[in-house]
């Protein structure tokens, strides 16, 4: 049987009264290419920061690439690549900057670094602004860049929380095929994002998180045929799109319905 | 500002009311109770927390301290305007508006990592006339350090004044009033002012060299004002040989300098209550009026750069011309940045390079930090010429000066020492994120800092040496054993309050930091218990006669402090995971 990428056993986390992650149970194949859903305050980032050291667990298990994984894992930190919920970026240094230093922290030779640093700014179109501090770099450059850093030491193992935000259809386009490349060539990525349209495209698996439980975990036609076998006869017929799945597995259809008594709004 | 809407305006009325209202008009007014409601509220979340309690009591004690100070230094100001205005000692008067004004100016170089303002950068985005952000900009500094001391201050030059002549209390309220005033908006606009220059590197770096030379310049000056110092102690005929030369050397100039200060705020305040006292109510109120005019002035040089910050000015901004020049081609940039010189200062290539260079980078645009080192070095020379006005090291003067300088250039090191994350930011995860163990990271600091204060003492040991000559070589010992005890000691405390107490550090600004009262405060303690062991140890060479004896003592102490300095640091990484959730809240937390 092939070892998992990922795989978490009734992780959970809880913040004094608040149980943001409750008993997640999850697997991720090597190679795959994963969609964590969930709507706002559901415990997608909290899983995120669990999975990459950032927040400990009150209780469960994580195992990445088939070993134990806790945040003094420093091998297994070598095999993962991350984009966090805040980017993690220094504002201080320019973009060169930050990725020589990302790479030297992943343990990276200066060469290597330096070499990658140039190929990473000229693929994220960034190589022109090489003298502007990250700071004054747009929210879609910084998202760029925090990519670029997350993927620098070359990671079989990626982590990214919401990459897409902020990001213009050209880049995003890039990034697509960047990441669906690292797919081909062995990589798991693990994805957090509100665009559906993107999961439904780039994902082969999805699992969906609310109220800091798992409600759904499986391939997406899966999740389509177990949606599509709860609708009336004639609907079961109709492709659903992912925004569909997500809003009859997550069950958000009356909060559409108050939009529309905002009658106020101009 | 949603509360906006619940102080009775429409959204329609809200619109109407940017246009008839002004600073005190009714949108004003109901953004000025939001602010209020906005402040009140803030404070009630913040006691939650253990920390904000904490805080809160760190804050009270602070402003009970300075207010202690204050009223000190105002009962004494009280006694000598007193003292003053009851001998008609009239002409003695200005030197009191002189010093109360370089107090008023230089505490809050002084203290600025202890000061910690609100940010009214979060206003920008509602509708809010200039004036009113004016306003709330100098209310808001109403409780800063300075204006307490000054504050006190007049107030026991009024009291003194009410004793001495009370038929010249309503003017003398007037003058302080104005003089207060005038106060108030100088050292806000200076400092608004030099936050502008310096978050340009290209201004830092001119500003940065001006500095330097002014140094400089101070030390070329020294021999050729050094007067000839007198071997034996006690030659009271030649010290008054010596005076009468500098009178007849230095009288003119002094007669030229009191006609040019009776022309300066600090001279025209001390002047108008003179005339008032001559009862000459016309030259008083020209007096006061041109002191007004002053005050207008510095208000005036404020308001300009709070307009460029209220039109959205953003000075983490870097300079256009830093930008990649238009014309350049992306391969002309690749290339030069390929190269190794362009992004290497440090030859090894491990994770303590990469952050040693990390930080010498961000420190260089990091505000704050750069004015933090600096300041204490012109208070050193300052001091370096208080003692040497007494004799110098040599002599007469004071032995232990050497020390004391370096204690001052060491205190300009508390934030870097206490709060050594602060201006990581988000990118704190890197260091979680990373294969890089925390303790790795804190190694990578202590030795940059290390070496950051080794080169700061060099400078102000060579400042007060040049300025007092070379003292016993016992004191210079117990010195550089008592830095040696001190470094680890200071290393060693700053790593736990880094971690168990950080606070988010904006680079750009030297004021309206949102500091940890609490971090200061206790840092504070820290060193001054640092300092205590040494004063102690000092004090028992002194009694004995036996200098010499501190040296070893404090080495002694100096291998102590290293011992528990590798002992947290071996607990570097238990601390900084068991913390990491509240240390990436805390350094991650937006303005």
């Amino acid at each position: 049987m092939e070892t998992a990428a990922i795989q978490t056993y009734g992780l959970t986390r809880r913040f004094g009264a608040l149980t943001a992650v409750e008993d997640v149970t999850l697997s991720v194949a090597p190679g795959q290419f994963f969609g964590f859903l969930g709507p706002n305050g559901a415990g997608k980032s909290t899983t995120i920061k669990m999975l990459t050291g950032l927040l400990e667990p009150t209780s469960g298990t994580m195992a990445i690439l088939g070993q134990p994984f806790s945040a003094g894992a420093l091998d297994l930190k070598r095999q993962i690549g991350v984009v966090p919920e805040g980017m993690a970026l220094l504002g201080r240094l320019t973009a060169t900057e930050y990725l020589h230093f990302v790479g030297r922290m992943y343990g990276l030779d200066r060469e290597t670094t330096n070499r990658r640093t140039q190929e990473l700014l000229e693929f994220m179109q960034l190589a022109n602004e090489t003298k502007k501090l990250v700071t004054d770099f747009s929210h879609g450059m910084q998202k760029k860049l925090a990519l670029a850093a997350a993927v620098i030491h070359g990671p079989k193992v990626l982590f990214l929380d919401e990459p897409f935000e902020g990001v213009d259809a050209i880049a995003a386009g890039m990034l697509k095929t960047m990441l669906t490349g690292m797919i081909n060539r062995g990589a798991t990525i693990f994805l957090t994002t509100h665009v559906l349209e993107i999961v439904e495209r780039l994902c082969s698996h999805v699992a969906i998180i609310s109220k800091g439980r798992l409600v759904a975990n499986g391939s997406i036609e899966d999740l389509r045929a177990g949606v599509a076998s709860t609708l009336p006869g004639a609907e079961q017929e109709q492709r659903l799109t992912m925004e569909e799945i997500f809003l009859a597995i997550v069950g958000a259809g009356g909060q559409q319905e108050q939009a529309q008594e905002l009658t106020w709004l101009t | 500002m949603a509360d906006l809407g619940g102080a009775g305006l429409s959204p329609l009325g809200e619109a109407a009311g940017i246009h008839a209202g002004g600073v005190l008009g009714s949108l004003a007014r109901a953004q000025y109770a939001a602010l209020a409601r906005l402040r009140w509220r803030m404070f009630q979340n913040s006691l939650r927390s253990s920390k904000g309690a904490l805080e809160l009591g760190a804050r009270t004690v602070s402003y009970v301290i300075y207010c202690v100070g204050g009223l000190g230094i105002g009962t004494g100001a009280g006694f000598a305007t007193y003292a003053l205005a009851s001998g008609h000692q009239w002409r003695f008067l200005p030197i009191l508006f002189w010093v109360l004004a370089f107090l008023w100016q230089v505490i809050p170089i002084m203290l600025a990592s202890f000061q910690e303002q609100f940010d009214l950068g979060i206003l920008l985005r509602f509708p809010v006339r200039f004036g009113s952000y004016l306003l709330l900009y100098l209310v808001f500094g109403l409780v800063d350090i300075s204006t307490i001391l000054g504050g006190l201050c007049c107030l026991g030059i009024w009291v003194g004044m009410a004793f001495a002549r009370p038929d010249l209390l309503l003017w003398t309220t007037l003058a302080l009033a104005v003089f207060a005033a005038f106060n108030i908006l100088l050292v806000r606009a200076i400092f608004a002012w030099i936050e502008r220059w310096l978050a340009q590197r290209r201004t830092r770096e001119i500003l940065g060299a001006v500095f330097m030379v002014a140094l400089l310049s101070m030390q070329l000056l020294n021999p050729a004002l050094r007067q000839k110092r007198h071997s034996g102690r006690g030659d009271h005929q030649q010290d008054l040989q010596q005076m009468q030369e500098m009178k007849s050397r230095y009288g003119p100039w002094l007669h030229r300098a009191k006609a040019v200060q009776m022309w300066l705020p600090p001279g025209l305040a001390a002047e108008s209550l003179q005339q008032a006292a001559k009862h000459q109510p016309a030259p008083g109120l020209g007096a006061l009026g041109v002191l007004g005019l002053y005050g207008l002035l510095a208000g005036g040089v404020l308001a300009v750069r709070l307009k460029a910050e209220y039109r959205g000015e953003n000075l983490g901004v870097a300079p256009s011309r830093g930008n990649a020049a238009p014309g350049r081609s992306r391969a002309a940039v690749g290339a030069r940045d390929a190269a190794p010189a362009g992004g290497q200062m440090l030859g090894g290539s491990g994770p303590i390079a990469a952050i040693i260079e990390k930080d010498i980078r961000a420190l260089m645009r990091t505000l704050p930090l750069l004015y933090a080192i600096g300041g204490p070095l012109v208070m050193v020379l300052v001091f370096a010429s208080i003692f040497r006005r007494n004799g110098g090291m040599q002599g007469t003067g004071f032995p232990l000066a050497l020390p004391v300088c370096m204690v001052y250039a060491q205190l300009g090191f508390t934030s870097v020492f206490y709060n050594s994350l602060g201006t990581e930011g988000a990118g704190i995860q890197v260091y979680f994120l990373s294969p890089t163990p925390f303790r790795t990271v804190m190694l990578a600091k202590n030795l940059l800092h290390a070496f950051l204060f080794g080169l700061v003492a060099l400078v102000a040991v060579t400042m007060t040496l040049m300025r007092l000559g070379i003292p016993d070589m016992a004191v210079v010992a117990a010195t550089v054993a008592w830095l040696l005890f001190s470094l680890p000691c200071n290393l060693t405390a700053g790593n736990l309050f880094s971690l168990k107490m950080p606070y988010r550090m904006n680079p750009g600004r030297i004021t309206r930091q949102r500091g940890s009262q609490a971090n200061a405060l206790l840092s504070l303690l820290a060193q001054v218990c640092i300092l205590a062991v040494g004063a102690a140890v000092f004090a028992l060479g002194w009694f004995l006669d036996r200098m010499w004896l501190a040296a070893p003592v404090f080495l002694i102490l100096a291998v102590g402090a290293v011992y528990v300095w590798r002992r947290v640091m071996d607990n570097v990484d238990a601390i900084a995971y068991e913390r990491r959730d509240a240390l990436i809240a805390t350094l991650m937390k937006e303005g």
